[in-house]
């Protein structure tokens, strides 16, 4: 980054800055004239000064060359103007004025949005520069780089700074000739006078500046603790778990407490020195016309000056402060931007960052050939080797064991070949390319590197399968070309990049597959050598099916749910499942979805909102519901006082089976006491209340004997106005069911069964969940179902999926690109041993005919490998797997392995 | 049948019979109450076992895998409870349980079960009581047992 601000901003927005200044220069004259005419108005047309000789017309609209007459003596008219009489004269002046007021507010307006445009722009420039520069961070300095801390960075710590670039350049400019001519003018009336004003202007230009030198060191101090206090609240947010663990709640607070206290002592001397500032500097402002008055005074009574010159004078010197105020403001805003701008220039500092790749460079073709190891010495830290001197060679493909003494040495190898790490002395070669000089689009699309860290990112599963083949854009997605010639021309103005994030960026024949359907199978079959057969399953069944996207599954799952139903009959377990009916209650589903009869894609309508809805309130009112439901809530919340009284609050039977949570308890208690007599009446707050309650109830499962067949009629009936009133509110936000119709709103299961499984019968869920198996695997469903659960959210960081579903998308997504070389060091460690061993056997298939290295704990599980590098006390030995003796001899091997020492020589 | 019904059939058991109406509505609310057919298992000898039921309606066998066969050992009737020393013990079912009509039961999860006796010691001393009494129960038998 650029270490002044200034340059920084002159070199990016030069043009747009003289263009403002011009514009700013240009609406002057025009603004002059709008101070001038009003006198024009009242003098000549109003009380006629010109028609004061008589005349019966005056000219109008005169246009005459400026200073002409001091120019060449005489006035020089180019238009001698329009003869009008004194009502015309009125009104031609008073149009002229509302004239100059438009073009006054034009002008303003043009000059107030270029200076908001170029400060926006700006401001995207620098924030994509510091993103870019994020990227940049070394492996060494990400160590103490906080990412809470970079994020508040990039979108609070500039912000400011795009704020005052608009007024960089042109608001000095502009503030200090208004301020120069009044200056002046002062002099040319009285010279004494004018240095008097001059001298007391350059006191206060000299001792604010000082005064603010301590404003500024503790406006540094300030944003570095909100910095830390940021990147603090994060890392405890991430921690969160181990908070609780170890109830350090008081501690952290108290940390956070201290930390807020040093804040507000850091603002408040600010704040203390800020006006104290202020206050000086009105002083100072005040200090002048006390000088006018009382010296000029004190001349003019001696009849050294001309009491009009005085006047002059005092006038003029009223329009000098506020110019003068605003250049000192835009001075103090200055130096705080710049304060902003060196931290955050500090943060990005040129030695936390790896030189920048001059181009992408191009894939150069594959790794393969010889791995040639020479001299290869890495340090940790603390200076420790971890290999020292070693050199060995390699031909590949080949797959690699690294099997290490128990030491990082073998995991450091590992990161060496990788190109995790560029700390090491000695050569590495693949083929006849240095490995430290591959080019970042040769290692990304040929290398791939597992670590012990999975790391996701929110989206589906599918979106981070790929994230490994996405190197560019392929095909432009379908853009407005005005849009897109708009887009372009400021990622151009500002530095940004010209592709766009909605393009194809997927590049599926990485992979190996002809189109995006055929990737998807790829992937598919990916995840379940990954150990993931039943998981996506699992979330294929949890997920929900857009009609739009897949028409085919859509039919099908119709089909099935047919299907489902006869196979459910002819088993006898039609009882198992009681499937939606528009025309009957359903007894296994709540009240809120038999009313609804759908699934709430609004949140208004979710869960407890319901009870809220107002439409859904009017419906209930309309079909008599209201006080019925509003008595089941009471006498729910009734049988959960009196069987929940006892448990603590918290106790984990409150949050499973509970319809008040502990909190809620006395509130309810207190609505029920206030209607102990009778149970009706209830209104507004209480009765939304008691309403939230027998939402959630089903009566097989609860068991309250609240709902018997003459209510469930009334309930069925009521559903049809439910919908008929939602439905004329507009978006009715439910998805409703309807037996011929995937509901894109449910998961893929539910529409299945498009029923609710029954709770009264043993063992029914695991009885369905084989049937629909059953249906499933019959009808071939199963591939379109797993293509579902590649949609699946994995959550932010992946922390929706447990440790060993992340591990194996990591792979996954490893493996996905079919990289030339495969390093594998420690992804494994969240699986047990026997899928360890299953996995690393696939993983060798995957890799079949490619190079894969795997950082091994122990020589047992090597022995589907080609070759085994043993890194003992920092020396690397090339060997043979254990288990396959092949020595000719029939010696017996030590150690089950003939091991051959090639350590300080190439091999 | 309503969940006051099964508080009076917990009531019946005489594990249960001393605790606090309102504790037995907690444990009736928290168990399911689930229809068997006749024939169909409660589960199997050496299954985990996760859950205690008792009997609202019908009957069920229990029943042991022998070298020679499954063999019925007991009948169970109308308010028994079963299954629940696995849960206490933590040890597989020693018994395989089978409806021998159609049979409702009330099925009293391993975990809530736990969770309510850890909550209240009034129902763990009642469960200690009724385990206490077999064991003397047990006893007996031995001697009388051993003395013939």
């Amino acid at each position: 980054m650029e270490r002044s601000l200034f340059r920084y901003i002159w070199r990016h927005s030069r043009r747009d800055q003289l263009i403002i200044f011009a514009v700013v220069l240009a609406s002057l004259p025009f603004y002059f004239a709008s101070l001038d005419l009003p006198r024009r108005i009242v003098n000549e047309a109003i009380q006629g000064r010109a028609f004061e000789r008589g005349q019966e017309t005056a000219p109008f609209l005169v246009l005459s060359v400026p200073w002409s007459e001091w120019l060449f003596g005489h006035r020089v008219e180019l238009f001698g103007g329009f003869q009008v009489d004194r009502l015309t004269l009125l009104f031609g002046l008073s149009g002229l004025f509302l004239l100059l007021v438009l073009v006054n507010g034009a002008f303003k307006y043009w000059i107030n949005v270029a200076k908001g445009a170029l400060g926006e722009r700006m401001l995207r420039r620098m924030r994509f520069e510091l993103f870019s520069l994020t990227l940049r961070f070394t492996p060494e300095a990400l160590r103490d780089v906080k990412a809470s801390e970079t994020a508040t960075i990039i979108k609070d710590e500039v912000e400011p700074i795009g704020g005052f670039i608009g007024d960089a350049f042109t608001l000095p400019l502009f503030l200090g000739t208004q301020a120069a001519t009044a200056l002046i003018f002062i002099l040319v009336q009285n010279l004494w006078l004018g240095l008097l004003a001059a001298a007391v202007v350059g006191v206060q230009f000299t001792i604010i500046p000082r005064l603010r030198r301590e404003l500024l060191r503790l406006g540094k101090q300030r944003q570095l603790a909100s910095r830390r206090l940021a990147g603090r609240v994060s890392e405890i947010v991430d921690g969160i778990e181990a908070v609780k663990v170890h109830n350090a709640h008081a501690w952290e607070r108290a940390e956070i407490g201290q930390r807020l206290y040093e804040l507000f002592d850091l603002r408040f001397r600010i704040y203390k020195r800020k006006f104290m500032v202020k206050f000086l500097n009105n002083l100072l402002a005040q200090l002048t016309p006390f000088f006018f008055y009382a010296v000029g005074g004190y001349f003019a009574l001696r009849g050294q000056l001309d009491i009009g010159q005085l006047v002059a004078v005092i006038a003029a010197y009223r329009e000098l402060p506020p110019p003068l105020k605003e250049l000192i403001d835009w001075d103090q805003q200055r130096l705080d931007v710049q304060v902003k701008y060196d931290q955050v220039a500090q943060h990005f500092a040129p030695e936390r960052l790896a030189p920048e790749p001059e181009t992408e460079g191009e894939d150069d073709g594959p790794l393969v050939g010889q791995l040639a190891v020479r001299d290869l010495t890495a340090r940790d830290l603390h200076g420790q080797a971890l290999i020292d001197r070693a050199s060995f060679a390699l031909e590949l493909p080949a797959h690699i064991a690294l099997v290490g003494d128990g030491g990082p040495g073998a995991s450091a190898l590992a990161r060496i070949l990788a190109r995790q790490t560029t700390e090491f002395a000695g050569e590495v070669r693949i083929g006849d390319r240095d490995v430290r000089e591959l080019s970042r689009a040769t290692a990304g699309r040929r290398m791939a590197y597992a670590g012990v860290e999975a790391i996701l990112f929110p989206g589906t599963v599918r979106d981070n399968l790929v994230y490994g083949l996405r190197h560019r854009p392929l095909r432009s997605a379908a853009e407005d070309a005005r849009q897109k010639a708009r887009r372009l021309v400021e990622a151009r103005r500002t530095g940004n990049p010209i592709e766009n994030i909605a393009d194809c960026w997927i590049d599926v024949s990485l992979a190996g597959a002809a189109d995006e359907e055929e990737l998807d199978l790829l992937l598919i079959d990916l995840l379940r050598r990954l150990g993931l057969k039943d998981d996506i399953y699992r979330w294929g069944l949890s997920g929900m099916v857009d009609p739009g996207r897949h028409p085919d599954l859509a039919d099908q799952i119709i089909a099935a749910r047919i299907r489902l139903r006869t196979r459910l009959a002819a088993a006898d377990m039609a009882d198992l499942v009681e499937p939606f009916d528009v025309e009957r209650y359903n007894r296994q589903a709540t009240v809120a979805e038999n009313l609804l009869f759908g699934v709430p894609t609004s949140r208004a309508l979710m869960g407890r909102n319901l009870a809220e809805h107002h439409v859904f309130r009017e419906a209930l009112d309309a079909e008599g519901l209201t006080a019925d439901l509003a008595r089941m809530g009471a006498r729910i919340a009734e049988t959960m006082i009196e069987i929940f009284r006892g448990l603590p609050p918290g106790h984990p039977l409150f949050e499973q089976f509970s319809f008040i949570s502990a909190e809620e308890l006395p509130d309810y208690e207190a609505i029920l006491r206030r209607h102990a007599r009778r149970r009706d009446g209830f209104k507004g707050q209480d009765l939304t209340r008691l309403l939230a309650l027998p939402l959630a109830y089903i009566e097989p499962r609860h068991r309250l004997g609240l709902i018997e067949a003459p209510l469930e009629e009334r309930l069925v009936k009521a559903r049809r106005a439910v919908r008929d009133r939602l439905e004329r509110s507009g978006d009715p936000g439910v998805e409703f069911y309807d037996v011929e119709r995937v509901c894109a709103a449910a998961p893929l299961k539910d529409n299945l069964l498009f029923g609710r499984i029954s709770h009264r019968t043993a063992n029914a869920q695991v009885r369905v969940t084989e049937a629909i198996t059953g249906v499933v695997e019959e009808m071939g469903l199963r591939p379109a179902i797993e293509r579902v659960a590649l949609d699946h959210q994995v959550g932010p960081a992946g922390r929706m999926l447990t440790a060993a579903q992340r591990a194996s998308i990591n792979l996954g997504r490893c493996l996905a690109k079919r990289p030339d070389i495969f390093i594998l060091d420690g992804a494994l460690a969240p699986f047990g041993e026997t899928q360890r061993k299953d996995l690393l056997v696939s993983l060798l298939e995957a890799s079949r005919g490619r190079t894969m290295v795997a950082v091994l704990s122990s020589d047992r599980e090597s022995e589907s490998f080609d070759v085994v590098l043993r890194v003992e006390d920092m020396r690397v030995v090339v060997g043979e797997p254990s288990g396959r003796r092949t020595s000719t001899d029939g010696a017996v091997q030590h150690g089950g392995s003939r091991e051959k020492r090639v350590a300080g020589e190439v091999a | 049948m309503t969940l006051d019904t099964e508080v009076q059939s917990l009531r019946q058991v005489p594990m249960f019979r001393e605790i606090d109406p309102a504790r037995l509505k907690l444990l009736a609310f928290t168990s399911e109450r689930v229809h068997f057919a006749a024939g169909q298992r409660f589960f199997s000898q050496g299954d985990a076992a996760d859950a205690a039921y008792v009997i609202l309606e019908g009957k069920a066998n229990v029943s042991l895998d022998t070298p020679n066969g499954e063999i019925t050992v007991a009948e169970l009737g109308q308010n028994a409870i079963v299954g629940e020393m696995g849960i206490l013990s933590d040890s597989p079912r020693s018994a395989t349980v089978v409806a021998a009509q159609p049979t409702t039961a009330l099925r009293i999860d391993k975990r809530v079960f736990l969770e309510l006796l850890t909550q209240f010691p009034q129902m763990a001393m009642a469960v200690m009581r009724e385990i206490a009494m077999r064991l003397e129960r047990t006893n007996a038998q031995l001697a009388r047992q051993s003395r013939s």
